[in-house]
């Protein structure tokens, strides 16, 4: 059983980070919120998410998987006015998922979860964690993306480093310790990302105004920031290019 | 031929780019049997060269082979060892189902019905000694890695994607599945347009993926209950009962729980069914290491499929140059790594 009320902008913010990496997803909801786990298509990146019942307007729920297409949730949000609340409903009977806007309903069919299985979440030791305004991030990326296609993310013990090396020219955005929310970092870590993947990540990022980094050299980098005003969380895992000899 | 599993497994369609940065380990025979089947001409006559040595594997091999690189895709070609014991009675009954297909393909030949011949023909592939050896020379020269299994090719491929060294398993069988290997792609080595057996039309052969847990989930079974329904389907080390299929088998699993109380409750007679489980669930299995990827050696590539097989050095040449352009621009550019490298 599934029965909620959702402030559009908060489900909206769920559609953003999930349709980065995919364009179906399965949902596993209870009573305590929604959660997923999905990897996109190549491998190359994966996204937890969890929406806790007090992001919720309502939420009445017992255990219960639904597979959803991101793109009818794109249709139907593009639909909602400022302040709209949605109500979603699962009819068993005919596993479909009821989605109303105000005096809108659109009866959405299910994708089959049968062949989607839960991924599991893979075993990375980051040494290094940062935590940096969003904002700071968002203009280190948009420099970035005029002149280059990967980006070298760096932590030392008193800075963190966002640097793109283009065929003529070159980007940095260097934060010194005392710009950062928080910094942890031992010894001098630097791993490489494909620009598109890490921009539209951070990208997804709605409201929270800072992100949390965790990474390593030449390995995977863990993005984590908060949802729904703190009442969930987003952790996306993304993995390094490497330069090849 | 192992064990048909199509009606029952949840299968992802995909396209060959969504394999990209992929290593797969590829059961090579299974692989270079499509590839004498399909490779044929109109009359069902296979390709051959001058000295009338057939030469449809080479083709597919380098033609296949190259369209994957090009993706992005690393294939590893993974060979079959000594087979078991118990294996024989599917080699013999092959062997037998080519001598009457050679018989059939002649006749028809002779009446000149041609689609009957190429069917025909399809069934009396063989690979030979001098095939395999050739088909390892090639692949080492277009810079694909070789492994050899002590045993069953599809139980070493099953665990090169245990191990991490490969992402998935390439085969037209299921057999990797009960080998253990977590997932397995379908039409992924065969080319992207097949007729149907016996009539006028083509359908596009799109990749398949499955996985493991997804397979298990669907039919409520454990890996254990999966190999032991498909011994009670028959297997290529063991003749199943007859008349039973695999909804049947799955129903008696699940309404018994194990093999030896389907056995004990229907009064079946499986000869050494426990040593055929051991083979899936324990096959003989070697770790190489990580596949080590070379460069195709173009020249050497030409002497061998012009100089020797007579194949066209423009249609040899052209894709091979293209292919060692597109590795500098790939090592120029970096690569992108996968999360599977942590799992």
């Amino acid at each position: 059983m599934f029965k909620a009320r959702i402030k559009a902008d908060v489900l909206r913010e769920v559609i953003t980070v999930v349709g980065t990496l995919v364009e179906e997803v399965k949902l596993n909801i209870s009573s305590d919120g929604l959660s997923l786990r999905a990897v996109d298509p190549a491998h190359v990146a994966m996204v937890e998410l969890v929406l806790k019942a007090g992001a919720f307007e309502e939420l009445k729920a017992t255990a219960c998987e639904i597979g959803v297409d991101i793109d009818k949730f794109r249709e139907m949000l593009k639909l909602a006015r400022a302040g709209s609340v949605l109500r979603l409903s699962h009819d068993e009977d005919k596993n479909k998922l009821v989605v109303t806007i105000d005096n809108l309903t659109r009866r959405m069919s299910l994708v089959d979860t049968a062949g989607m299985s839960d991924p599991k979440v893979p075993n990375v030791n980051l040494p290094a964690k940062v935590r940096v305004k969003t904002e700071e991030l968002n203009q280190g990326i948009r420099a970035s993306e005029s002149i280059s296609d990967h980006i070298a993310l760096i932590a030392t013990a008193d800075m963190f480093e966002l640097s793109a090396e283009g065929e003529t020219d070159s980007v940095s955005l260097k934060l010194p310790k005392d710009l950062l929310e928080a910094l942890e970092c031992k010894d001098t870590v630097k791993s490489l990302f494909s620009l598109d993947y890490f921009s539209n990540m951070v990208k997804s990022v709605g409201n929270a105004p800072s992100v949390t980094l965790n990474l390593g050299t030449d390995y995977p980098v863990r993005i984590e920031f908060d949802l729904a005003g703190g009442e969930g969380y987003v952790k996306y895992l993304l993995a390094p290019r490497i330069e090849n000899d | 031929m192992g064990v048909d599993l199509s009606e029952l497994v949840p299968k992802q369609p995909k396209l060959i780019r969504d394999f990209s940065g992929q290593t797969v380990a590829v059961d090579a025979y299974n692989t270079i049997y499509q590839f004498l089947a399909i490779i044929r001409q109109p009359d069902g006559s296979p390709l051959m060269d001058s000295r009338k040595r057939v030469t449809s594997h080479l083709s597919g091999l380098l033609y296949r082979n190259l369209n994957l690189l090009e993706a992005g895709i690393r294939p590893v070609y993974v060979f079959d060892g000594k087979p078991h014991e118990l294996k024989k009675g599917t080699i013999e009954e092959r062997a037998a189902i080519k001598e009457k297909a050679q018989a059939e393909y002649e006749a028809a030949l002779a009446e000149g019905d041609l689609e009957r011949a190429r069917s025909k023909a399809q069934q009396t592939s063989r690979i030979t000694k001098d095939m395999v050896e050739e088909a390892k020379r090639l692949l080492g020269l277009i810079g694909i890695p070789v492994v050899q299994a002590p045993m069953d090719g599809e139980g070493e491929a099953a665990f090169l994607v245990q191990r991490g060294h490969a992402s998935a398993v390439a085969s037209q069988d299921f057999d990797s599945l009960l080998f253990g290997s977590p997932v397995l792609v379908r039409n992924l080595t065969v080319t992207g347009r097949r007729k149907l057996p016996r009539k006028q039309v083509y359908i596009n052969v799109e990749p398949e993926r499955m996985e493991l847990p997804a397979v298990l989930s669907a039919l409520s079974l454990t890996r254990e209950q999966l190999v032991e329904m498909c011994i009670l389907m028959g297997t290529d080390f063991n003749e199943g009962i007859r008349g039973i299929g695999p909804k049947k088998a799955q129903k008696l699993m699940s309404e018994h729980g194990t093999l030896e109380r389907v056995i004990a409750a229907k009064n079946y007679d499986i000869p050494q069914w426990q040593e055929v489980r051991r083979i899936f669930l324990e096959p003989a299995v070697e770790d190489p290491g990580p596949p080590a990827f070379g460069e195709p050696q173009v020249e050497r590539i030409v002497d061998l499929l012009v100089g020797e097989h007579d194949f066209s050095k423009e249609r040899v040449e052209s894709p091979l140059r293209r292919l060692v352009e597109m590795r500098k621009e790939q090592k120029r550019q970096g690569s992108q790594l996968r999360l599977d490298k942590w799992f």
